[in-house]
């Protein structure tokens, strides 16, 4: 009877700690949602009525300053801006991880601690040389070239995760494949990237995650006329009066598309195959 | 078809000499076994005959073409790895016809040729599964039907037999033996097993060391092994050594110790006294060619180990031990005082200092 109490007690006291810790969180995610789909808020946090009028920039521009754009436009840039940047991060990624795990060559673990310490180095310290850079190759004010440098942050990083992935594919099986007839880049393209598949999707999803919340770089080498949604959301802040319920509304869309890409890459996270046999 | 012959062949990593000046010579439709314990550099040359590893020194010949810089995939081997080495993403058809795939083959002949290979090794009926749901001995089967279905020249085979169960494993030596006679592929077979090496190879190449001790038939080896090395790897059990010396009393050649006495006979005592540079020397003797019940050296039995075909006993000459192979159903008390005669012209003498034979 005592031991049924005291499992029952633990049990509630775990839920207790979990929830206090968890607590802050929740209220802002729960303030979120009442403020996105809230109106004529009463003391500021609970709404009186739910609806989607915050939601109304759907379908008008979106107008700040005297300038104006529409949330398609910011939304479609951001998408590109974040696509091309993932893609050039797993390419590249992809390409470097293989030949760091399987190829021999002088300076390579050189090469290796280079790009942890390169991964070390915070992004913005940057900023002013890859402005010149991509000025003088004429990619300065575009969105690929800027999504090009925001991609070149997350590659020092991507190029470890991606080796460790093709590290765990035994030797056995580069062997036969070149046994079988591969060069080296049949090798990578029909039986290492099938097998790492996972990892592709894993990093894919890193590299646009970051280039989807990226806002310094897309501030700074991206002229004011061309938004993403971190820097329409930035303006909107900059603006006189700020309507929070049309905010936490933007912010909510802005959220979505890396939920759906998670969604879509979910079965590809989360099949892994299996090597067969003994000294693998 | 193709002769294989390595000329010299030395691989090494830094100071590790895995194959240290390695000949061989191997013939058109050839079975040969590389045989060697664990670490002997085994694997090595075979990665080096399949262009892996590029030779530290010497030479790989392919039918007297020197091909130490030509890439595995332009060699025309077929290779079965220890781990089998499937692609795992695919079904085993796919797997079997990937190397046709990749030497784009016309797509119309792959289901033929995948057919014929598959009923070859019974698993036809595997075709759409992939290699997580078959068992070893079926991996083992499509990895061998993935390494044929290209013709090769050449077939290495890296210990294929190593994790398939005891009962398969002899199924499968016969098996694979009779599929290279038939196939008439030169294949270069590598484990670790003597008994696979002495049923299956026509020839055995025995390394130690990355050194190779002594090359040839299974007879050869059994009956006249070039070192001590080769004498106590082949064969089980294992053959018996003592520490004797040789003496010469009135013209003829005796082996003695502290126990026993006898002496040598003409034909193996005139070899001797050829290769002979010290009295010092080792006498190997295998368990069969030891009789109990007769002769002058005395011993005492030890334990009696039944094993069905065979009764093991282990008898005591002192402190020398001897493993003796005697009739099944043989009946000895421990601590007994038995008799026991050597097989004169089957024993066995090794140089103490070089352990080289003195019989050769
Ligand atoms: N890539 C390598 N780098 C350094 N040393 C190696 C390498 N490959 C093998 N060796 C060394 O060379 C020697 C021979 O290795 P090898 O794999 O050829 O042995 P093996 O006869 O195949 O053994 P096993 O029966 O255990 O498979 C060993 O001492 C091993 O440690
Ligand atoms: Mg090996």
């Amino acid at each position: 009877m005592w031991a049924r109490a005291r499992q029952w007690w633990n049990k509630v006291a775990s839920y207790l700690v979990l929830g206090a810790v968890a607590a802050p969180f929740l209220t802002m995610y729960v303030s979120f949602f009442l403020r996105a789909f809230g109106k004529r808020m009463y003391l500021g946090v609970v709404p009186k009525e739910f609806g989607f009028a915050n939601f109304q920039f759907l379908w008008r521009p979106i107008a700040w300053g005297l300038e104006q754009t529409t949330v398609w436009t910011a939304l479609g840039n951001t998408v590109f801006f974040a696509v091309t940047s993932a893609l050039a991060v797993t390419i590249i990624c992809m390409l470097a991880g293989y030949a760091l795990s399987r190829i021999e060559f002088r300076g390579k673990n050189f090469f290796l601690v280079l790009q942890l310490f390169l991964h070390a180095v915070p992004g913005q310290i940057l900023l002013i040389a890859i402005f010149f850079l991509l000025f003088y190759i004429k990619l300065l004010h575009k969105i690929p070239g800027v999504a090009l440098a925001r991609a070149s942050l997350e590659i020092p990083l991507g190029i470890w995760m991606a080796k460790g992935f093709f590290d765990g594919i035994p030797w056995d099986v580069e062997r036969s494949a070149m046994i079988d007839g591969c060069t080296r880049f049949q090798v990578w393209y029909r039986v290492f990237l099938p097998l790492v598949k996972p990892g592709i999707a894993a990093v894919f999803i890193w590299g646009f995650l970051f280039a989807w919340h990226d806002f310094i770089y897309v501030y700074t080498l991206l002229p004011g006329t061309i938004k993403l949604m971190s820097t329409l959301i930035q303006s909107l802040l900059a603006t006189e009066v700020i309507d929070y319920g049309y905010l936490a509304a933007l912010s909510l869309i802005y959220m979505i598309p890396p939920l759906l890409l998670f969604v879509f890459l979910q079965r590809a996270l989360l099949r892994v195959p299996v090597f067969g046999g003994k000294g693998v | 078809m193709m002769r294989i012959s390595l000329h010299n062949l030395s691989k090494y990593f830094g100071d590790v000499k895995a194959v240290d000046e390695l000949t061989l010579q191997i013939q058109e439709g050839e079975f040969v076994a590389l045989l060697g314990p664990s670490g002997c550099g085994k694997t090595t040359t075979l990665l080096t005959i399949a262009g892996f590893y590029r030779p530290t020194k010497g030479e790989v010949r392919f039918s007297d073409r020197v091909v130490n810089d030509l890439p595995p995939r332009e060699r025309n081997i077929g290779m079965v790895f220890q781990s089998y080495a499937l692609y795992p993403h695919m079904r085993v058809f796919d797997n079997i016809t990937f190397p046709l795939k990749i030497k784009k083959v016309p797509k119309k002949h792959w289901g033929t040729k995948a057919t014929e290979v598959a009923k070859l090794l019974e698993i036809a009926d595997l075709m759409d599964r992939v290699p997580g749901q078959l068992s070893g001995g079926q991996q083992q089967r499509v990895a061998l039907a993935r390494s044929l279905v290209k013709e090769p020249d050449l077939l290495l085979l890296d210990e294929p037999l190593s994790n398939l169960d005891a009962k398969l494993r002899i199924t499968m030596r016969a098996e694979l033996k009779r599929l290279q006679k038939d196939l008439g592929i030169t294949t270069i077979f590598v484990t670790h097993d003597q008994v696979e090496a002495m049923t299956m190879a026509d020839r055995i190449a025995l390394l130690e060391g990355g050194r190779l001790q002594q090359v040839g038939s299974p007879e050869e080896l059994y009956d006249l092994p070039a070192t001590l090395f080769v004498a106590g790897f082949i064969g089980t059990p294992p053959m018996n050594f003592v520490e004797v010396s040789l003496e010469e009393v009135e013209g003829r050649l005796f082996v003695t110790t502290e126990h026993f006495r006898f002496p040598l006979s003409n034909g193996i005592a005139q070899k001797v006294h050829r290769m002979a540079t010290s009295r010092e020397v080792v006498l190997g003797v295998r368990p069969e060619d030891i009789t109990i019940g007769q002769g002058k050296i005395e011993g005492e039995v030890y334990v009696v180990e039944p094993l069905g075909r065979d009764t093991l006993v282990t008898l005591r000459i002192g402190a020398l031990g001897f493993k003796v192979l005697a009739p099944p159903r043989f009946r000895v008390a421990i601590g007994e005082r038995v008799q026991l005669a050597f097989s004169m012209e089957r024993i066995q003498l090794f140089d103490k200092a070089t352990e080289r034979s003195l019989l050769l």
